[in-house]
């Protein structure tokens, strides 16, 4: 039987030598074309630039696929020819060693034998179909040409998925990417695919093989389609939202926002700066919103836990603020390459001091678009920060999206809160903080004829003049703080609700998890197990009218989150007065459904409140990496 | 300085007087009677009529400190925000908007201690941004702790990490790259306004030292003190110079003298700028269909 259309797929290699991401890349583009979806979230790679093991596993389906789903695998690709010292049977890959234990009982192997085959016995006795491709020696001693032994892998990839056997979509690729350059250079990457193909056919000749077990058949393809990261998502919304100063600081997962914004915001007129640091980027962003122009910083833990003073800055001087942290394993500089949801307390309560502010964690690269819209809106209506908060998976994440979902956005931009000269000639008298009843008080820029206004994170007077008066000192944080009661009347949305919560236990999650939350209430589903999912995107300020009677009813509730203590199962406890069990899961490595449908069963089973996800042996290579 | 005078335009003058609307009334101002800063808020005032700014396009950025609260003492748009931040806040601000004045007023301790990290990186970036340093030696607000400029002129036979010897404001600016290094004295507010204009008319980052003495928490560097040490640079020093502007710094030094006047300018060549678009009908033309192209 082959499976057509259905699978997922993990190339490993070692960092930039292999090119891991390049075959990624060019699967994942001619995949899409092709009319398949992709969903690849869990790339895993090194905070050192060579050397590191490095991954990235695919889902490839024909519908959009509900989650990533488990680290179990159909077909495993090992770039890397080079044989592992540490391991004890030799020779051996690094990355057969650490992803094969995942493949499924009748999957594929593919791995490079340019160095030798590897022992295969337990592969075969469970019935996995091994292709030793000699990559690397193909390009290096017939082609001539170390970099192509990337295409020899992808043609032999191709042919064994029964997929493009004439090279259309791969000619139209590199045609596409390197016919600039010269004709020959696309022949000899057709070449090399051509001689990858021929291997394949090879052992399925010498072996009596039919087939792979797999087949990708190419989809009628009814409208364009994207293959987004959720950073391009965010980044190209921010442009759409109006964001023209963008300001950020090297760092992992981050540094893409700013390569994008550096790249395509000046053919808009807008300007992004690398800051010399991570307080002068937040700064010189705080400066330019102060001059009326849609701004954005984006950072990851370490460089937001450097930019907190300013979020108190933001909150007193009602300086708006769209502040992205890509969440990665902390603390301190933690594992630089590896997602987590640890920085949500920092992002609500972290500064000295009380102030409004928001925070926004969308669940998808979709969402990632949408959410980054209204984000803009929130910032000019609240003049205060507003954290959107991603995480590693979902900013480097790519996923196959129709450009018609970017292109019916509404893209509103409400600068009401914004005065211009024919307001302050009809207005007269200007207070930059006027205490109103909503907290929102009318911003000017510099450079309005007829107004000018006193800006401090001082507490100040309704002009802006620094007083600590006990009468004026109550009205100013009782203005500023009103600001979020009205957030939750006019702007927070409820959390979305799948399936009943009435009896039932109740999963929970926030932000990136919402994908896995829903694949595992299918899987919890197919056991006998009726769970509703309740999932977040709105975090902070709590909407605790919306969120509490949803709780009520449960049978029980079960958080699942991406760190140790259950951050935002502690927020639910303190504002629902529910007790909230947790599945939590820090080793680095994504929520997987079987995590979620063990964790629950453990929880209805009752003996504990925590489940700690991770305790299975450890890989059994050990690469020290850097930082 | 009868050569930096700019030449009077023809329109109608800007009133001095409309430098005290939208400010702190002159009797609340919380300076101590005879603080320095006192003489750089008048320079200020008369540089700005001079070169008859509107307060509208003024954009002040005070630091935190006593300097920093003479952004309310006169008029002008005036932004306050964290100790050390407030160069940074105002290159943001100058890049959104070149149309506008940009002038930031720190202290020494706000510049060179918590900020420094802003102050080089300024130099080098080079935004078209007046920087007036009230510098003391002290942080006053605190009680007069030492400020990284405390021990200016004193006779100390041993340093140590505690107490370091002060260093030079100007040869820091100079070896960051800052194309205006200049250096003023609020004993002598008029000196300090012709000084301000030239700063203000500079095609970049124009750095202003201006020695603000604090008559609470400075007993050694006192008007009387520096009216002894510092010296106008002579009228035949070429700012355009950079070695002239090292040998003069040298020389000064040696004759343990503080210069008064330009120490060094010369513009650098800059991509021209405009003010970001900001206005809902500015930004709703933008069409981000051709970002869709990569991702096809």
């Amino acid at each position: 039987m082959v499976i057509v259309n259905k699978l997922k797929l993990l190339v490993g290699g070692v960092q930039l030598r292999d090119g891991v991401v390049t075959v990624t890349d060019i699967l994942g583009r001619i995949l899409t074309r092709a009319g398949l979806h992709i969903l690849a979230m869990e790339r895993g790679y090194a905070s050192t630039i060579y050397g590191a093991h490095q991954y990235d596993p695919i889902v490839i389906d024909e519908q959009p696929p509900v989650s990533w789903g488990d680290a179990t695998l159909d077909i495993l690709v090992a770039l890397d020819y080079d044989t592992n010292p540490d391991a004890k049977e030799q020779p051996n890959r690094d990355t057969v060693l650490r992803h094969a234990k995942h493949l499924k009982d009748g999957g594929v192997l593919v791995y490079d034998s340019s160095t030798g085959e590897i022992p295969s016995d337990s592969f075969v006795r469970r019935g996995i179909k091994i292709f030793p491709i000699p990559a690397r020696n193909i390009a290096r001693d017939e082609l001539k040409r170390d970099v192509v032994k990337n295409m020899v892998t992808v043609g032999a990839l191709f042919r064994l998925l029964d997929f493009d056997r004439d090279a259309t979509n791969l000619t139209a690729l590199l045609e596409e990417r390197f016919l600039q350059k010269g004709r020959e250079i696309v022949e000899l990457n057709l070449k090399a695919a051509r001689r990858g193909l021929e291997v394949v056919e090879s052992v399925l000749g010498a072996k009596g093989w039919a087939d792979a077990g797999y087949r990708l058949e190419p989809r009628k393809l009814k409208e364009q389609m994207l293959l987004v990261s959720g950073n391009d998502a965010l980044s190209m919304a921010a442009i759409a939202a109006g964001c023209r100063f963008y300001a950020g600081y090297p760092i992992t997962p981050a540094s893409a926002i700013l390569e994008f914004m550096e790249e395509h915001l000046p053919k808009y007129g807008g300007r992004a700066l690398q800051g010399q640091n991570e307080r002068e980027s937040i700064r010189a962003a705080l400066g330019a919103s102060l001059v009326g122009v849609r701004s954005m910083v984006g950072t990851s833990g370490p460089g937001l836990s450097l930019k907190v003073e300013e979020f108190g800055v933001s909150g007193v001087t009602e300086t708006p603020l769209v502040i992205v942290d890509t969440q990665r394993a902390g603390p301190s500089t933690g594992m630089p390459t590896k997602s987590e949801q640890g920085d949500l307390f920092l992002v609500a309560y972290g500064g000295h001091g009380e102030i409004p502010r928001i925070v926004l964690a969308p669940a998808t690269q979709e969402e990632c678009y949408s959410m980054m819209i209204e984000a803009f809106n929130l910032a000019d209506k609240y003049q205060c920060p507003v954290f959107f908060l991603t995480d590693l998976n979902l900013s480097e994440g790519r996923k196959v999206v129709p450009e018609s979902f970017f292109l019916k956005q509404k893209v509103a931009i409400d600068r009401s809160t914004l005065l211009r000269e024919e307001d302050l000639r009809r207005n007269g008298d200007f207070r930059r903080y006027t205490v109103t009843e909503n907290g929102i008080s009318q911003r000017l820029a510099p450079g309005t004829v007829g107004g000018v206004f006193k800006i401090t994170g001082s507490e100040h007077d309704e002009r802006g003049f620094v007083s600590t008066d006990p009468v004026i000192r109550k009205a100013q944080v009782e203005k500023r703080l009103r600001k979020m009661e009205t957030y939750l009347k006019e702007d927070s949305k409820p959390p979305q609700v799948y399936g009943s919560t009435e009896g039932n236990p109740v999963l929970v999650g926030w932000g990136s998890t919402r994908p896995v939350l829903l694949h595992a209430q299918q899987a919890l589903q197919a056991k006998g197990v009726d769970a509703a999912v309740v999932h977040f995107t709105r975090l902070w300020p709590f909407n605790t009218a919306a969120a509490k009677p949803l709780f009520a009813k449960a049978q029980t509730i079960i958080a699942v989150e991406g760190n140790f203590t259950g951050q935002f199962s502690d927020i639910i406890q303190t504002y629902c007065l529910l007790p909230v069990r947790r599945i939590v899961k820090y080793n680095g490595l994504p929520i997987y459904v079987s995590d979620i449908v063990g964790g629950v069963e453990q929880l209805l089973r009752g003996k504990t409140d925590v489940v700690r996800i991770g305790d299975a042996a450890p890989t059994p290579v050990k690469v020290s990496e850097g930082d | 300085m009868s050569d930096t005078k700019a030449e009077t335009k023809p329109q109608q003058k800007i009133s001095a007087k409309v430098w005290d609307e939208n400010a702190v009334p002159r009797h609340r101002i919380q300076w101590c009677p005879g603080c320095g800063d006192f003489g750089v808020l008048a320079s200020l005032k008369m540089a700005l009529t001079k070169l008859e700014v509107t307060p509208y396009e003024v954009m002040l950025v005070g630091g935190i400190g006593c300097s920093g609260q003479i952004r309310n003492y006169l008029n002008g748009n005036a932004f306050h925000g964290t100790h050390g931040g407030a160069l940074a806040y105002a290159l943001g601000a100058k890049m959104a908007n070149p149309n506008l004045k940009v002038i930031t007023l720190a202290g020494d301790g706000d510049t060179f201690a918590i900020g420094v990290e802003n102050f080089v990186h300024v130099c080098r970036r080079d935004p078209e941004v007046m920087l007036v340093i009230m510098d003391n030696g002290v942080y006053g607000l605190t009680k007069g702790q030492h400020s990284p400029t405390h021990g200016r002129g004193m006779n100390i036979k041993e340093w140590s990490e505690e107490s370091p010897p002060p260093f030079s404001p100007l040869r820091l600016a100079m070896t960051a790259g800052c194309t205006f290094v200049a250096q003023s004295f609020s004993g002598d507010p008029k000196h300090s306004a012709e000084i301000y204009v030239e700063a203000m008319q500079h095609k970049g980052f124009a750095m202003v030292n201006d020695f603000s003495p604090c008559v609470t928490y400075n007993k050694f560097n006192t008007y009387d003190w520096y009216k002894e040490h510092v010296e106008e640079i002579p009228a035949g020093h070429d700012p355009s110079d950079q070695n002239a502007a090292w040998e003069l710094l040298n020389d000064f030094d040696r004759r343990e003298k503080l210069p008064l006047g330009i120490v060094y300018r010369n513009p650098r060549s800059k991509k021209a700028a405009k003010r970001l678009p900001m206005w809902t009908e500015e930004l709703q033309q933008a069409d981000i269909k051709p970002l869709f192209e990569m991702f096809r």
